[in-house]
C-alpha cells in the first residue's frame, strides 16, 4: 500500500496541471463564446459551393 | 434598405446556404439601418482610438447589430473572408462582436462597414479595454477562484471517503491529514480570500455581512483540523473537505450573482458613438474635414443632409429640417433655418446647413446626457435584496449559538467544546441562504430569455413585484413613434382613392415625415401610385409641395400653403380639420385644379397592446404617468385614448430623470418603459428600468429588462415572473430556515459528527436549487 504516498501527490500534480491548462484556455477566451464555437465546427469550408 | 435587397445580396454571393442554416421558427427581424458617414472610419485620426496596427495590417473590434444566430457567424465570416485584403474575421456571438484583421492598403473600413450593411448587419468599431475591463476582469477572477475550489474539493472527496471508511483508524491516518492539510491551505488563502475582505470590510463600516460567519466558520474550522493535524491527536476529526466544499458552493452562488450585474459601463459608450468623429470644417472657404474634438468655439461648420450634426450650433446659413427626436422625443422633424440652434447627434434631413460652433464636444447637449447617465448610475441605491435584509440577524444568532455552545461544553471538555461550536458554525453556514437568490433568478432569467424579456439586472426581477407606479415615455413607447394618416377628409363628389393616388405620387418626391405617412396609406390601400406622372415638382420648406399630375395642380401642405397660392379652403373640411387638430393631429391639406378638396390628419397611433396593458395596470391598482417630450396636447390626446393617466409633457431627458426622482422621494417603487436616448437617465434612475428591443441602443444598455418584438404587453408576463421569482426566493429562505431549525440544536447538542454535516449541507443546496427550477413552469400555458 505503499504506492499510495506517491499515487496520491502525484494525483495532485496531475490536476494542478490541469488547472493551469484551464486558466490558459480562459485567458485566450476560450470560454468567451460558447455558442458561436459549438457550431461554428459544423460549418463546411466547401459548402457554400456545392449546389 | 429592407429584407428584400439583403436577401438579394446574399444570394448574389452565392451565400445562399445561409438559410439552411438558421435556426427553424427564427423569426429574422428586419435589418437595422444602415450606419452613415461610415468613410470618417478611414481616417487615421479616427482609427487611432479603436485600431491597434502593426504597419498596414490592422486589428478592429466592432460591435455588430442584427446578428441572431451561428448562422449570422458564418455568413458574416464567409462575406468578410471574400473581401480583398481581409486576413481574419472572427465572430463572437454571445457578445455580438466581430475581432477583424485586414491589410489597410488593400482595402479600406468602410468598404467593409458597407459590404456588411449590405447583407443586413450595421457594426461599429469599439474600444474592448474601455468598455467592459473592470467588471470582466473581476468575473474572470472568480471563475479562477472557483475552479481552484471546485479541483481541491474534488480530490479531497476521495480522501474523505477514505477517511470515513476506516483509514482514520490505520497507518494512513497521517498522511491523508496532511494531504488534505496540503490540498486546503491554498484553497483557503487564494479561492477564500474574497469572504475574508468582504468580512473584514463589512467589520469595518460596522456592519454584519453574510462574509462573516463564513469567514468564522472557515477559519475555526480550518484551525481545528489543523490541530487535529499537527497534534496527531486520535480524539477529534479532521474538516478539510467541509473547508472546500463551502468555499465552492458559496462561490458559485457569488459567479451567478455576478453574471447579472448590470453592466452599465456600456451605455455611455453607446452615447458616445452619437456624436459624429469628423466635422467638415469651413476654413478660408475651403471644406476641410476635422476631427470632432479638434473643432474650435466659433468655427464654421458644414452639415450635409443625411449627416449627423457633430457640434451644437447656431444656423448661419441655409435651410433644412432636423430629426430631433433622440433629444426631444418628438417624433416630428423640426424646421431650421438662419439663427436656430442645432445640437449635436441630431441627424440633418434634407438641406445643407452653415453653422457657426457655441459648444464643443463636453459643453453639448448630448454631453450633458451622458453626464446624467453616469450621475444617475452611481448615485442609483442599490437594490435591496431580501436575503441581504436578514443575513445581519442570521449572523448574529449563529455567532450567538455557537458561542454559548462553546462555554456550555467547555465545562465539561475543551476539545469537544471546540468541536461542538464549530459544528454550529459550520452547520449554519448559508450555504442554502447564499444560493437562494442567485438560483432563483439564474432560473428566470432563463425563462424570461424565452418568452422575449432579456433580463439585463437579474436583481430588479425581486423589485419589480413591488412597482407602484409605471412611468411610460409617449413616442415610440405608447404609440407606434411613427406618422400615419388617421382621417381622410375628402370634399363631397371626390374619388377618394383618386385623390390618395395623386396625392401619393406627388409625396414620393417629398422627404418630409407627412409624406411618408401618406405614402404609406397609399400602399396600404393598394393604390398604384408609381405609375402616375408627376412633373414640375417643387418643395417649399416650412409650407408644403406643388406639382403638376395629369395635367391638373396638386398643392399638398398647411392651410397656409392653400390660401397663399390664392385656393379658398372648403368651410366644411377646415371646420372638421379644426375639431382634429384640437385632439393633437396634424392636418395636410389637399388642393387639385386650384380647389381645396381633401384634408389628411396625421396622428402617431397607439400601440396595439398598449391598451390592454394600461387596463391591466389600473385593475391591479398600480399609479401610471405618462411622460412626453411631445407638445402637451398630443401627450394629453394620448392619455384621453388610453383612459386618462397624469400626463407631464414638454419635458427635457433632465426632467425626465427628475420626475423619476421626485416619484421615488413619495416612496413610490418606480418602473420605466422607455424607448429613446432621452429616455436612459431615466431608465437607469428607476428602480426598474424597461426598455423595448426596437429602442435605440443607448436605451437598451440602460434598462434592466429588455422587451424584444415590441410586446408591450410582455410587462404582464414580467411582472408575473417578478413575483414567481419573489416567492421561490422566499420558500428557499424559508426552507434553509427549517434545514439551520433542525441542524442547529443537534449541533449544539454534539451530536453532529462529520459524516452528518458532509451529507446534509449538500442535500440543503440541492434542495434550493430544484426548488428553484421549479419556476420554469410558470408559462407553461403562455405560448413563447
Amino acid at each position: 500500500m505503499d504506492v499510495i504516498y506517491t499515487l496520491i501527490p502525484g494525483m495532485t500534480f496531475m490536476g494542478l496541471v490541469f488547472f493551469a491548462i484551464m486558466i490558459w484556455a480562459v485567458k485566450r477566451g476560450q470560454y468567451e463564446d460558447m455558442e458561436g464555437n459549438a457550431s461554428r465546427i459544423l460549418h463546411d469550408d466547401d459548402e457554400d459551393m456545392m449546389p | 434598405m429592407g429584407c428584400q435587397s439583403v436577401c438579394a445580396a446574399i444570394f448574389e454571393a452565392g451565400l445562399q446556404s445561409y438559410y439552411q442554416r438558421t435556426p427553424e421558427g427564427t423569426l429574422l427581424a428586419p435589418p437595422p439601418e444602415p450606419p452613415k458617414d461610415i468613410e470618417i472610419y478611414d481616417f487615421d485620426e479616427v482609427q487611432q482610438e479603436f485600431v491597434t496596427s502593426s504597419g498596414d495590417l490592422r486589428d478592429i473590434h466592432l460591435l455588430v447589430e442584427g446578428i441572431h444566430c451561428a448562422a449570422c457567424v458564418w455568413l458574416i465570416e464567409r462575406k468578410l473572408q471574400r473581401e480583398p485584403g481581409v486576413q481574419s474575421a472572427n465572430v463572437n456571438l454571445a457578445a455580438k462582436r466581430i475581432h477583424l484583421r485586414w491589410d489597410s492598403k488593400r482595402t479600406k473600413l468602410s468598404d467593409l462597414i458597407r459590404a456588411l450593411a449590405r447583407i443586413g448587419y450595421s457594426v461599429v468599431p469599439y474600444d474592448p479595454e474601455n468598455a467592459e475591463g473592470a467588471i470582466k476582469k473581476a468575473n474572470r477572477s472568480m471563475l479562477y477562484r472557483l475552479f481552484f475550489a471546485g479541483f481541491a474539493m474534488m480530490n479531497l472527496i476521495w480522501i474523505s471517503i477514505a477517511l470515513y471508511s476506516g483509514a482514520n483508524k490505520g497507518e494512513f491516518r497521517d498522511f491523508f491529514h496532511w494531504m488534505g492539510f496540503a490540498l486546503t491551505t491554498p484553497t483557503l488563502l487564494y479561492a477564500g480570500y474574497p469572504f475574508y475582505r468582504g468580512a473584514f470590510g463589512g467589520l469595518r463600516a460596522w456592519r454584519l455581512t453574510m462574509d462573516l460567519p463564513i469567514a468564522i466558520g472557515l477559519s475555526v474550522t480550518y484551525a481545528y483540523s489543523t490541530y487535529i493535524t499537527v497534534a496527531k491527536s486520535n480524539v477529534g476529526e479532521v474538516y478539510f473537505d467541509t473547508v472546500t466544499n463551502l468555499i465552492f458552493v458559496i462561490l458559485i452562488g457569488r459567479y451567478l450573482e455576478g453574471m447579472f450585474r448590470h453592466q452599465a459601463l456600456s451605455s455611455t459608450q453607446r452615447l458616445m458613438e452619437l456624436q459624429p468623429r469628423v466635422a467638415t470644417v469651413i476654413l478660408d472657404g475651403k471644406e476641410q474635414i476635422t476631427p470632432t474634438r479638434g473643432v474650435k468655439l466659433g468655427d464654421h461648420v458644414l452639415i450635409k443632409p443625411g449627416y449627423k450634426v457633430p457640434v451644437d450650433g447656431v444656423v448661419l446659413e441655409g435651410r433644412s429640417t432636423i430629426d430631433e427626436s433622440m433629444l426631444s422625443g418628438e417624433s416630428v422633424p423640426v424646421s431650421k433655418s438662419a439663427g436656430a440652434k442645432v445640437f449635436a447627434g441630431t441627424v440633418n434631413a434634407n438641406g445643407a446647413l452653415l453653422v457657426e460652433v457655441n459648444s464643443t464636444l463636453q459643453n453639448t447637449v448630448l454631453s450633458k446626457i451622458i453626464r446624467l447617465v453616469e450621475e444617475a448610475q452611481s448615485s442609483k441605491a442599490p437594490i435591496q435584496r431580501l436575503a441581504d435584509s436578514i443575513v445581519p440577524w442570521f449572523v448574529l444568532v449563529t455567532i450567538t449559538c455557537a458561542t454559548i455552545t462553546f462555554f456550555i461544553w467547555n465545562t465539561e471538555n475543551f476539545e469537544l467544546a471546540l468541536m461542538a461550536a464549530t459544528s454550529v458554525l459550520i452547520i449554519t453556514c448559508p450555504c442554502a441562504l447564499g444560493m437562494a437568490t442567485p438560483m432563483s433568478i439564474a432560473v428566470a432569467s432563463g425563462l424570461g430569455a424565452k418568452h422575449g424579456i432579456l433580463v439585463k439586472n437579474g436583481l430588479v426581477l425581486e423589485t419589480l413585484s413591488k412597482v407602484t407606479h409605471f412611468v411610460f415615455d409617449k413616442t415610440g413607447t405608447l404609440t407606434e413613434g411613427k406618422m400615419s394618416v388617421a382621417h381622410r377628409l375628402i370634399a363631397p363628389d371626390i374619388d377618394e382613392q383618386d385623390i390618395l393616388r395623386s396625392a401619393a405620387a406627388v409625396e414620393r418626391y417629398s422627404e418630409h415625415s407627412a409624406a411618408k405617412a401618406i405614402i404609406a396609406e397609399a400602399e396600404a390601400n393598394k393604390l398604384n401610385y408609381r405609375d402616375v406622372t408627376v412633373q414640375g415638382f417643387h418643395a417649399t420648406a416650412g409650407l408644403g409641395v406643388q406639382a403638376e399630375v395629369n395635367g391638373d395642380t396638386v398643392l399638398l401642405g398647411s392651410a397656409e400653403w392653400l390660401t397663399q397660392s390664392g385656393i379658398p379652403l372648403n368651410a366644411e373640411l377646415q371646420a372638421q380639420a379644426h375639431e382634429l387638430e384640437a385632439q393633437a393631429m396634424s392636418c395636410v391639406y389637399c388642393a387639385l385644379g386650384n380647389v381645396h378638396v381633401a384634408v389628411f390628419a396625421l396622428a402617431d397611433k397607439l400601440r396595439d397592446d398598449a391598451q390592454q396593458l394600461v387596463n391591466e395596470l389600473r385593475a391591479a391598482g398600480i399609479g401610471m404617468t405618462l411622460l412626453s417630450g411631445d407638445r402637451k396636447a398630443v401627450a394629453e390626446a394620448v392619455a384621453r385614448q388610453l383612459g386618462g393617466m397624469e400626463v407631464i409633457a414638454e419635458v427635457l431627458p433632465q426632467d425626465k430623470d427628475r420626475v423619476i426622482q421626485r416619484l421615488q422621494q413619495e416612496g413610490k417603487v418606480v418602473a420605466m418603459v422607455g424607448d429613446g436616448i432621452n429616455d436612459a437617465p431615466a431608465l437607469i434612475r428607476a428602480d426598474v428600468g424597461i426598455a423595448l428591443g426596437s429602442g435605440t441602443d443607448v436605451s437598451v444598455e440602460s434598462a434592466d429588462i429588455v422587451l424584444m418584438h415590441n410586446g408591450l404587453d410582455k410587462v404582464r408576463l414580467a411582472t408575473l415572473l417578478s413575483r414567481r421569482t419573489l416567492l421561490t426566493i422566499k420558500q428557499n429562505i424559508g426552507l434553509s430556515f427549517v434545514y439551520n431549525a433542525i441542524m442547529v440544536p443537534l449541533a449544539m447538542m454534539a451530536k453532529i459528527n462529520p459524516l452528518v454535516a458532509a451529507i446534509t449541507m449538500p442535500i440543503s443546496s440541492l434542495v434550493v436549487i430544484g426548488n428553484a427550477a421549479r419556476i420554469r413552469n410558470l408559462f407553461k400555458n403562455e405560448k413563447s
